[in-house]
């Protein structure tokens, strides 16, 4: 059996998949837990919520038990990150901080519980989305990586990968530009489409840079829906049908 | 916010504490320090250092989790034992607060019972952070005259010495 490694590690393979990332929980082992983590990343607008949708609706149909869990719906932060957001008080220090405990709210009361009882855990963004909105913002990213040690590493992170010219349209054309997917905090200046693409285009390089040091399955997210669910499908079924993990039949 | 029973765990405890640390320290500790002023923090850093480890989060963990915090230039733990500290809040309240008590630990149902073991595992994490990082003991079971004094002693002679911008202005 391996140790969990003394520190945060970078990419290959010496990440585990199903253990914590750094020093993790010392209160909580997970070893030999039988659920999975599958994640999905990518940035706003790139159809997350979609295939997540439809990936649960596949797996509960084949027997599956799943939990979704996703970005600040953590009953004890969502209503303070929220008030956060209205109100304009934060820095970007404090809200690293709130996002990560938003984060450790939902690892220990929804995710590890889930692994423990043998579900598929489904993470509507992860904490990369964090990472990468963190290190854009100039936070040392080797200690955002030791702050988020006690997270557990996912089983599969699919990311969703756009390019920003495609990813403006969609958006665009879906709900408009928000100020914080604008990237407006950063204050690059008043014109929201200008500020958007600089956010997001900085954003999506960050992403890149991740893609190897956490092992990322890429998928291109340009395509029509039931494709990519196509390709998440097979990932998912391929890595499902050689793990241990039961279905209930 | 969150302070609901059982509402947050060690590491969550460990983060909200943190955030409102980091919210201080740019709003009200590095202004002053920038204008030249003394900032007296009432509990820093080394509280999260000993009651975050004290209810089992890991030690390397909080202290790089704390590494934006600025280093003191002088830091003070007044040192008192668990009964000398237990009759204190007792004569100032009639209940102890259920975190303090570490009663989210649920070592004991007990209030007085639980934060005896809870302030040993402080108590001993704090040995530790004195060697650690330096810190001032005063020992606090003294008569509060004598820890002044003590306390003012060690201010006096750590003002004294020369600070950064007065080495390079004299320069």
């Amino acid at each position: 059996m391996n140790p969990i490694p003394e520190e945060f590690q970078g990419a290959n393979g010496t990440i585990q998949p199903g253990r914590y990332y750094g020093h993790g929980l010392p209160y909580l082992p997970i070893e030999h837990y039988p659920g999975k983590i599958i994640a999905i990343e990518g940035t706003d607008g790139v159809g997350r919520s979609t295939q997540i949708q439809l990936l649960r609706e596949w797996l509960e149909v084949q027997g599956y038990g799943v939990v979704e869990t996703g970005w600040t719906r953590s009953a004890l932060m969502q209503p303070t990150i929220e008030l956060a957001k209205s109100s304009n008080t934060l820095n970007k220090l404090t809200f690293v901080l709130l996002y990560a405990t938003d984060f450790a709210d939902r690892l220990e009361k929804e995710i590890i519980p889930a692994l423990k009882a043998g579900f598929v855990v489904l993470a509507d963004r992860y904490i990369f989305s964090a990472l990468a909105r963190a290190g854009v913002r100039g936070v040392d990213r080797a200690w955002l990586r030791s702050l988020y040690g006690f997270a557990i590493a996912p089983h599969l992170v699919f990311y969703l990968k756009i390019d920003v010219d495609t990813l403006i349209r969609r958006v665009l054309s879906a709900r408009g530009m928000d100020f914080w997917e604008s990237g407006m905090d950063l204050k690059g200046g008043d014109d929201i489409y200008d500020s958007f693409r600089a956010y997001q285009s900085k954003l999506l390089r960050e992403y890149s840079s991740m893609s190897d040091e956490f092992g990322f399955r890429v998928l291109d997210a340009r395509r029509p829906v039931d494709l990519i669910q196509e390709d998440l499908r097979r990932h998912v079924q391929a890595f499902l049908s050689s793990s241990d993990i039961s279905v209930d039949v | 916010m969150g302070k609901k029973k059982n509402a947050l765990t060690p590491t969550t405890f460990s983060l909200l504490h943190a955030t409102d640390f980091a919210d201080r320290l740019l709003y009200n500790i590095v202004p002053p320090l920038k204008a030249g002023m003394i900032v007296l923090a009432e509990r820093y850093a080394y509280t999260a250092f000993a009651r975050d480890v004290a209810r089992g989060v890991d030690r390397r963990w909080v202290r790089d989790l704390y590494s934006f915090a600025v280093r003191p230039d002088l830091a003070l733990y007044f040192r008192v034992p668990i009964d000398v500290s237990l009759d204190r809040l007792m004569a100032r309240r009639v209940k102890l607060k259920f975190y303090e008590a570490g009663l989210d630990m649920g070592w004991s149902q007990n209030a007085q019972e639980s934060f005896r073991i809870f302030q040993g595992k402080v108590l001993d994490e704090y040995d530790r952070l004195v060697e650690e990082f330096g810190l001032s003991v005063v020992d606090a079971s003294l008569a509060i005259t004598d820890q002044q004094q003590m306390v003012r002693n060690l201010v006096s002679r750590q003002l004294e010495r020369p600070t950064l911008v007065e080495t390079a202005v004299n320069q």
